[in-house]
């Protein structure tokens, strides 16, 4: 018997060498561990054997059969491993290089531009206004100190309309009734679409964008405006800017002032962006006129503010390489895809 | 305008200053510098040369040999000039001497050598006139350098014009000078006039001025009378100065009064005595003709100031003087017009006349009526210099209506500093104000500042004029930045601003879409090229010619523009705007504006179907991920715009409000674009939108028992809608649902002619208990039987 016992437990280690699937294994499991498995006859025929030898052929039939279960839960696991193996080797490989759609459209330059300016003002406490496109004459030039007849209408070719409005010429237009709305004291930008009268060329358009600020509360210096200024721009450039103010005409402040800023592209070397000039005219500003404030309702003895205009086009034009401002207004989608969302 | 430094340097002395420091100084204290010129330095070795004889050229026509004495040797010149003759002194460029830049050598001239050139003005750069050569005076030294004779050296700057709009003071060289002293802190000297006082015992000259009621048209009207004017040309001085500042020589009379208005800013005019001795200033009582110096005959409207010799009008006030009554030749009595207008009536005629002189141009910044008679001392005084045989015949006669007020501005020394933010010295400040030439009186840290005439017509009239004269001479530059702590309170968020931004940030990053800009007008042409039919609305009427008038009354064209434009490069293309447009309703009043988003997608692959379907997608997705809400569609049965798709037009309705639509493009239209494309566009109204309240997201719990799926096919009619099917699932009295969803639509010509299948998913269950199987079969009787008796069965 115990001969037999040695003998199975060769045969199976033999067998299972050659398993080649789940089947074989199943198979050797039956034949050896089955109901009428060779090994499970031995114990069920253990009633049979000399009393003297039961106990110990008892055991080593035990013993052999916990063997044949191990060796089989080993062979089953290496099965699997070799199956994974097999589907790995026969899997599709996927070729990424191929182009895919990714849905992404893009978003106007003047969109990314002024959302970026927003949340710089806004993180700044200012509040985000809106002003219209069609205003009346009075928005647009009386309430910020234009009369009628005044040479600085010169200044700025307008679009009339029919019923005496006008499309608004700069987003100062808006000034008077922020003004009135939150009284002092303010801060608020509003940016818009404007509209001059002239031809187009690659530095004209009859639309295009601005951005205007004003902050009023008590004891704003010109040392102030030029603080904040620097603080902003630099913002915007995302590097400390150099400014310098000049005076500059601009009938809704006084003193009013040109505001250039060392080109921030090549730090006043000289390069395309400011025709080597090395400072670039960025923006008008000034110290709110005590007219606008008054006809804003806001008493001039008392408070004082800045205001100040930034070209959303011309930061557009400058952050993106355009060197045609009629690329904006193009609606031409293979230009204004390259612009990315954010 | 242009400024002359040398006409600078009669006012200043400029020696030791740097001029291009200079120039820097004024562009960063007084006003935008557009350019300089350096004139003279392309000139050189160019001298005086006496002809001593003049031959034809053998075979030509034109050319002449002359014989030139440079005082030291004697050259053969070949010349083309018509007006060489024998002893005239010339401007002679001898060999070697460089004009314009260019090395004048010898060269060699229908046979004949030729050593170096007889120049014109043009040649020497000091006028346009190339019709002959100079001829210089007979006391020209021979060989003298010609820059001794002619002041051509000079720097010129040109100063923006619409920086000096509230600067009457600066549109001559005397005011900008007194910038320059300011700047310099050097002295300016004082003007060098003819004391009229002399002349008071003369005749005086008849001047009527006609009052108007409301507002004085002619402010003061100054005038005086000078005989035996003989000489013809002005000086080389004279000449250069005006060409240089962009003017050209007429003749010394006419010269002389562009010399003053260029020097002071005010405007003159000379009038020949035999044709003006007798003036009247006032309005034109009928619209008339009148002819201009210029020779062009002018429209005038009732109610033009004008002036008039007796009853004959004879220039347009402050604009253009008349043909008939300007210097001629034989002119030998001057009537010297100084007179001061009111800004806008000159500005309104000049514009309506087009006529935009350098006169108009000064007299619409309000200049001081106090310079008519500061003018007529200069011209006075220049004229004889120029003309020392001339007599003044007339006192200074004056017709002076109104004055502006004096003004006077007090402030004190902290209101100074805090709106600069800086201290600046007591000192500092009281001598720029007086280089400027304010009147300071100083009361301990009290200022009383007064203004003068030529600042106060309505330049500096408050103590904010006053800090900007004090801060900009002192230079921007030397204020430091420093922060103020301000007030900080939180910012409200505008909700139509959020929506905007998110739509378009949704539109572009989950449907590819392409925000454009467009033209808030329509476009004529391209309306009539795609067949778009257009509301009539709000339209601009200025403008040269535009065809392209009307403001838009919705988005949908300029989207379809944007489509038309770009279909041309790539087989599908999907834009938006949020843009505004305008609503007129012709009655004069005031339009209304809208925020709106426009959309269209093209495509050439794609179904209308689908690209509704796309779009519907995205007013979905705005609508709910900005205010929680669900958008109903409606069939719209009578479409009002011909781009609109007669069945295929839905609108968009959320919160019962209806904002907008959405539209299967027209096939007319659309075949206009592309006949291969499918284009749908849609409106939606963001202003609108953007006002509605956002729905609170309310927990609904999870059934913690297991819920139950089945699919049911309906067969139903191909036109039956799926919100038809909801509908008769809604009011079905399902105990146990809990959603269900659309699983296909599945549509075949050839097996369901007239049908459709549409398969629809439940999913029911319960939140107490696991559902029986009696309560899954009754709950799948009761929507059957509600299907079935509206026509809608289960497929086999």
């Amino acid at each position: 018997m115990e001969e037999k016992i040695s003998l199975l437990r060769k045969q199976v280690i033999e067998k299972m060498e050659k398993v080649k699937s789940a089947t074989d294994v199943e198979n050797i499991r039956v034949e050896y561990l089955g109901k009428k498995g060779e090994v499970i006859e031995i114990l069920k025929n253990l009633k049979n054997v000399e009393a003297s030898k039961r106990k110990e052929i008892g055991e080593k039939a035990n013993k052999l059969r916990v063997e044949i279960e191990e060796l089989i839960e080993t062979k089953k696991a290496e099965l699997k491993e070799k199956e994974y193996e097999e589907k790995i080797k026969n899997a599709e490989k996927i070729d990424l290089s191929v182009p895919v759609d990714d849905k992404v459209g893009s978003l106007h330059p003047i969109t990314i531009v002024q959302r970026e300016l927003e949340d710089i003002f806004s993180s700044m406490g200012f509040t985000v206004e809106d002003g219209n496109e069609v205003e009346t004459e009075y928005n647009n030039f009386e309430a910020v100190n234009v009369p009628k007849y005044h040479p600085a209408r010169d200044m700025q070719d307008t679009f009339w309309l029919e019923n005496g409005e006008l499309l608004k010429t700069q987003t100062s237009a808006a000034q008077n009734k922020i003004m009135l709305k939150y009284g002092a004291p303010l801060k608020a930008i509003f940016p818009g679409r404007c509209f001059r009268n002239e031809a187009l060329d690659a530095s004209h358009e009859n639309t295009f964008f601005q951005m205007e600020g004003m902050m009023i509360d008590k004891d704003v210096s010109i040392s102030n405006l030029i603080y904040f200024m620097k603080t902003l721009l630099s913002e915007i450039f995302k590097k400390e800017v150099e400014v310098r103010l000049r005076p500059g005409f601009f009938p809704f402040v006084e003193p009013g002032f040109e505001l250039d800023i060392k080109c921030p592209y090549c730090d006043g070397a000289g390069c395309k962006v400011c025709k080597n000039g090395s400072w670039i005219e960025l923006c008008p500003c000034g110290m709110i006129h005590p007219n606008v404030l008054k006809m804003g309702g806001i008493d001039p003895e008392k408070y004082s503010g800045f205001a100040f205009g930034l070209g959303l086009s011309r930061l557009a034009m400058m952050k993106y390489n355009i060197n045609d401002l009629r690329a904006l207004n193009s609606c031409d989608v293979r230009i204004l895809k390259q612009m990315n969302i954010k | 305008m242009y400024i002359s430094i040398n006409w600078i340097k009669d006012f200043v002395n400029l020696d030791g200053v740097d001029i291009d420091k200079l120039i820097y100084k004024f562009t960063m204290s007084t006003a935008e510098v557009e350019g300089i010129t350096k004139y003279g330095q392309d000139i050189s070795g160019v001298i005086v040369a006496k002809i001593l004889s003049v031959e034809n050229v053998e075979n030509s026509k034109k050319l002449h040999k002359l014989m030139v004495d440079t005082g030291k040797e004697k050259l053969q010149v070949i010349c083309g000039a018509p007006n060489v003759k024998e002893g005239a002194k010339v401007v002679y460029a001898q060999v070697g001497s460089v004009v314009q830049g260019q090395k004048i050598g010898q060269a060699t001239l229908a046979g004949q050598i030729s050593n170096g050139m007889c120049l014109s003005e043009k040649e020497l750069g000091i006028s346009d006139d190339h019709s002959g050569v100079i001829i210089l005076d007979d006391d020209a030294k021979l060989g003298e350098d010609i820059k001794n004779i002619i002041p051509i050296d000079d720097v010129v700057y040109e100063v923006d014009n619409k920086s000096l709009t509230n600067r009457p003071d600066l549109w001559g060289h005397y005011g900008i000078a007194r910038e320059i002293a300011a700047i310099t802190k050097r002295e300016l000297k004082p003007l060098d006039i003819e004391n009229l006082a002399l002349y008071n015992d003369l005749e005086k000259l008849s001047i009527g001025v006609e009052a108007q009621d409301d507002e004085q048209l002619c402010l003061r009207f100054s005038a005086m009378r000078v005989e035996n004017v003989t000489k013809k040309q002005a000086s080389w001085k004279m000449k250069v100065r005006l060409y240089y500042c962009g003017m050209r020589s007429i003749n010394l009379l006419a010269d002389m009064t562009n010399y003053i208005m260029l020097e002071l800013g005010q405007p003159m005019h000379a009038y020949d005595n035999r044709k003006v001795s007798c003036v009247e200033v006032k309005t034109l009582k009928k619209d008339s003709e009148f002819t201009t110096l210029d020779s062009q005959v002018r429209k005038l409207d009732k109610g033009t100031l004008m002036i008039y010799n007796d009853k004959e009008p004879v220039g347009i006030a402050g604009v253009m003087g008349g043909l008939a009554s300007e210097i001629v030749d034989d002119t030998t009595t001057l009537f010297l017009e100084s007179a001061n207008f009111n800004a806008v009536t000159i500005r309104k005629t000049a514009s309506k006349l087009d006529l935009r002189t350098d006169a108009a141009a000064r007299y619409e910044k309000t200049l001081d009526p106090e310079l008519t008679e500061l003018a007529i001392a200069r011209f006075i005084k220049l004229l004889k210099e120029e003309d020392k045989d001339i007599k003044i015949t007339s006192s200074f006669s004056d017709v002076y209506i109104q004055k502006y007020p004096h003004i006077t501005i007090k402030l004190d020394k902290d209101y100074i500093d805090r709106s600069i933010g800086k201290v600046l010295p007591m000192e500092n400040i009281v001598t720029t104000l007086k280089n400027l030439e304010f009147g300071v009186k100083l009361d301990g840290d009290n200022l009383t500042v007064d203004v003068p005439s030529f600042r106060a017509t309505k330049d500096v009239s408050q103590k904010a004029d006053i800090i900007e004269e004090i801060a900009r001479i002192y230079g921007y530059d030397n204020i430091e930045a420093k922060t103020n702590l301000w007030r900080v309170s939180p910012v409200a968020k505008d909700p139509v601003r959020e929506l905007e931004y998110s739509a378009k940030e949704l539109l572009a990053s989950k449907y590819g879409m392409n925000e454009v800009h467009s033209y808030v007008w329509y476009n004529t042409e391209l309306n009539q090229e795609l067949g778009i039919k257009v509301e009539d609305n709000l339209k601009i009427v200025n403008g040269i010619v535009r065809l392209d008038n009307t403001l838009r009354r919705e988005m949908a064209p300029t989207m379809l523009y944007a489509i038309n434009k770009n279909l041309k490069y790539m087989p599908e293309c999907r834009v938006f705007e949020i843009g505004r447009t305008f609503e007129y309703h012709f009655d004069g009043k005031e339009a209304k504006e809208y925020k709106v988003l426009g959309l269209a997608v093209a495509s050439c692959k794609d179904t209308e179907k689908n690209l509704a379907y796309e779009v519907k997608s995205m007013i979905d997705s705005i609508v709910k991920i900005n205010k929680n809400l669900d958008v109903e569609y409606k069939n719209v049965n009578d479409v009002k715009s011909n781009w609109m798709h007669p069945i295929n037009t839905f609108e968009i309705d959320v919160d019962n409000k209806n904002l907008g639509y959405i539209s299967v493009v027209h096939p007319k239209i659309k075949d206009a674009i592309n006949s291969k494309a499918s284009i749908v566009v849609a409106e939606l109204r963001i202003d609108t939108l953007g006002e509605i309240l956002k729905r609170d997201i309310s927990y609904k719990e999870v059934s913690k028992y297991q819920t139950v799926n089945f699919d049911l096919s309906l067969i139903v009619d191909k036109d039956t809608k799926y919100s038809e099917i909801e509908k008769v699932i809604k009011d079905s009295n399902m105990k146990f649902l809990m959603e269900y969803s659309l699983v296909d639509i599945y549509e075949n010509e050839e097996k369901l002619a007239g049908k459709k299948t549409i398969t629809i998913r439940f999913t029911i269950g319960s939140y107490t208990d696991t559902l029986t199987k009696e309560q899954i079969d009754t709950e799948r009787e009761t929507v059957l039987k509600a299907l079935s008796s509206n026509n809608m069965v289960i497929a086999e």
